[in-house]
């Protein structure tokens, strides 16, 4: 009985879709998880990016750091960890706190309160938090980049990172971002210039940039790949092709440091 | 003295059997080594190496299961000794009544205690065979200030059983460490933040609620972070001693006035 009901509610499963095609609220191709939580997973993917920041800052959050994990070179110890104690305007202030707030005092000596980055040899810890973000969400387009760079940066295992950038690119196909972080990754650490020309020259369609303020990533990302290709053009002996590439980022951003570069390059 | 420390401890004896016989402590195994056991051969993107999320799911799981198991315990003793009406063969005896909450106090601190002793156990095994890392300064502060949390949580838990139902009394107690955990630490920043009313609130819930982040060394442990001052952890565990004294007195004030 138990077993012509569950069969019963497969065949149900299987029928409506085709029945009611094109008249579902479901796009075809979504999984369960996708059904259940809703836009509720790209939150929990951010959430499980922020705590691979938090790793990433030995476990401490609300850190006023600009450091992200994707812009810092390893480990940079930039404040001394026994500042608070040494200097004496920081020994003056928390002895205020002491007698102000008793009870934040104290959470100042349990928690930490200093900063420091992760070692390039401990990045490995950083992992499970992005494979879990790039699972929550293939949608965010952010955790397949910033686990790519870990990857290939920080532990050095670049074509694990290039497939992790490949998964995004299939879930992903219009974003620009990932498109170019894979050009990168071919040029800068597996030296594979033909293949990351391609994607360099795949970037550019797909970079739409909107007016004023909003469309500024896309330009930005639209100048860089134009940078890389005419440095690309210019290496194989390719000067048209190079001298094109600069005057096309000219038109998009011509202040832009990579505009100035790929000028400079030409001028040799 | 004798006798008192006699009563006291047949008190205490009974809560700890009380746990025992209920085979919290086997469900609460079998859970976490379901949850662990899989993540502990999880290597993210065919690289090893990583332990810290290890670390930090299995000190969550011990966070938990000791908040469960010391609410719950001191939740039920005194409930459950109303329902069955077993709590007057207790008061017949010649024990005071004040005696009888210190004592079922104790019991269900040495219940919890003997349980998170346990987890303490095995996760310093645990970190030793996957870390090499045998049983650090920083984890036996760890464990000390985790005991500190259980003698504020069962004592906040016992004052609730004499003035709730159990039910509201376990969701109070949820919501109060729970809340805490996730809000104590930046209470000061929101006080600042709120106008008036809302300020006045937050301040009277920053200088009377049960701040159990103080307890919290997770971070520490997991991130490798140098030992906390042991004069701060005395300071730790006075709060601790104090805030379960104030509920026990309260508790006692009222077990002494409520008619059975």
């Amino acid at each position: 009985m138990g077993l012509l009901a569950a069969g019963g509610a497969v065949a149900l499963g299987l029928c409506l879709p085709r029945v009611f095609e094109g008249s579902m609220p479901q796009v075809p191709g979504e999984d369960v998880l996708h059904l259940v939580l809703g836009d509720a997973r790209q939150e929990l993917s951010m959430a499980l990016l922020a705590k691979a920041d938090e790793y990433f800052h030995g476990g401490v959050n609300d850190v006023a750091c600009g450091h992200g994990m994707t812009s810092v070179e390893g480990a940079v110890p930039d404040h001394d960890p026994a500042h608070g104690e040494s200097c004496p305007e920081h020994a003056h202030a928390h002895e205020a706190v002491r007698w102000r707030d008793p009870w934040a005092w104290i959470n100042g000596r349990v928690h930490v309160q200093e900063h420091r980055h992760l070692c390039n040899d401990q990045a490995t810890e950083l992992l499970p938090w992005i494979w879990a973000a790039c699972r929550a969400s293939p949608q965010n387009a952010q955790a397949y980049q910033t686990g790519a760079y870990v990857l290939a940066r920080m532990t050095g295992h670049p074509e694990q990172g290039v497939r992790l950038l490949e998964e995004g690119h299939r879930r992903n196909p219009e974003d620009a971002g990932i498109v170019f972080s894979l050009g990168e990754m071919w040029l800068t650490h597996l030296h594979d210039a033909a293949r990351a020309e391609s994607w360099f020259a795949a970037v550019l369609p797909l970079c739409r940039p909107a007016e004023g303020a909003v469309g500024e990533n896309d330009r930005l990302l639209w100048v860089r790949a134009l940078f890389y290709l005419g440095y690309l053009a210019k290496q194989r002996g390719d000067l048209a092709r190079a001298r094109a590439c600069l005057a096309e980022a000219e038109a998009v951003f011509p202040e832009h440091a990579s505009v100035k570069d790929l000028r400079r390059l030409l001028q040799q | 003295m004798k006798m008192c420390g006699r009563q006291t401890g047949a008190l205490v004896r009974v809560a700890l059997l009380d746990l025992y016989r209920r085979k919290d402590l086997i469900v609460v195994w079998l859970l976490s080594l379901v949850l662990l056991l899989p993540l502990a051969f999880f290597s993210p993107f065919g690289i090893s190496g990583a332990g810290r999320y290890l670390n930090e799911i299995a000190l969550l799981l011990v966070w938990l299961f000791s908040a469960v198991i010391g609410v719950g315990v001191a939740a039920r003793l005194f409930p459950a000794e109303f329902e069955s009406r077993t709590i007057f063969p207790l008061l017949a005896k010649p024990v005071t009544r004040g005696r009888i909450v210190l004592g079922k106090y104790l019991g269900a601190l040495a219940a919890s205690v003997s349980a998170l002793t346990v987890f303490y156990l095995a996760y310093g095994v645990l970190c030793g065979l996957r870390q090499s890392v045998w049983f650090p300064v920083v984890l036996f502060q760890a464990f000390l200030l985790h005991i500190g949390f259980l003698i504020v949580v069962t004592a906040l838990a016992m004052l609730g059983s004499l003035m709730m139902t159990p039910s509201a009394n376990l969701t109070l107690c949820g919501l109060l460490i729970v809340g805490m955990l996730v809000f104590g630490q930046r209470l000061p920043s929101l006080i600042a933040a709120q106008p008036y009313p809302g300020k006045a609130f937050l301040m009277l819930v920053h200088a009377l609620g049960p701040h159990v982040e103080f307890f919290d060394l997770r971070q520490r442990v997991i991130h490798g972070w140098s030992r906390v001052g042991w004069d701060v952890c005395a300071v730790v565990l006075l709060y601790a001693i104090g805030y379960a004294a104030a509920c026990l007195g309260l508790a006692g004030w009222l077990f002494c006035r409520k008619k059975v």
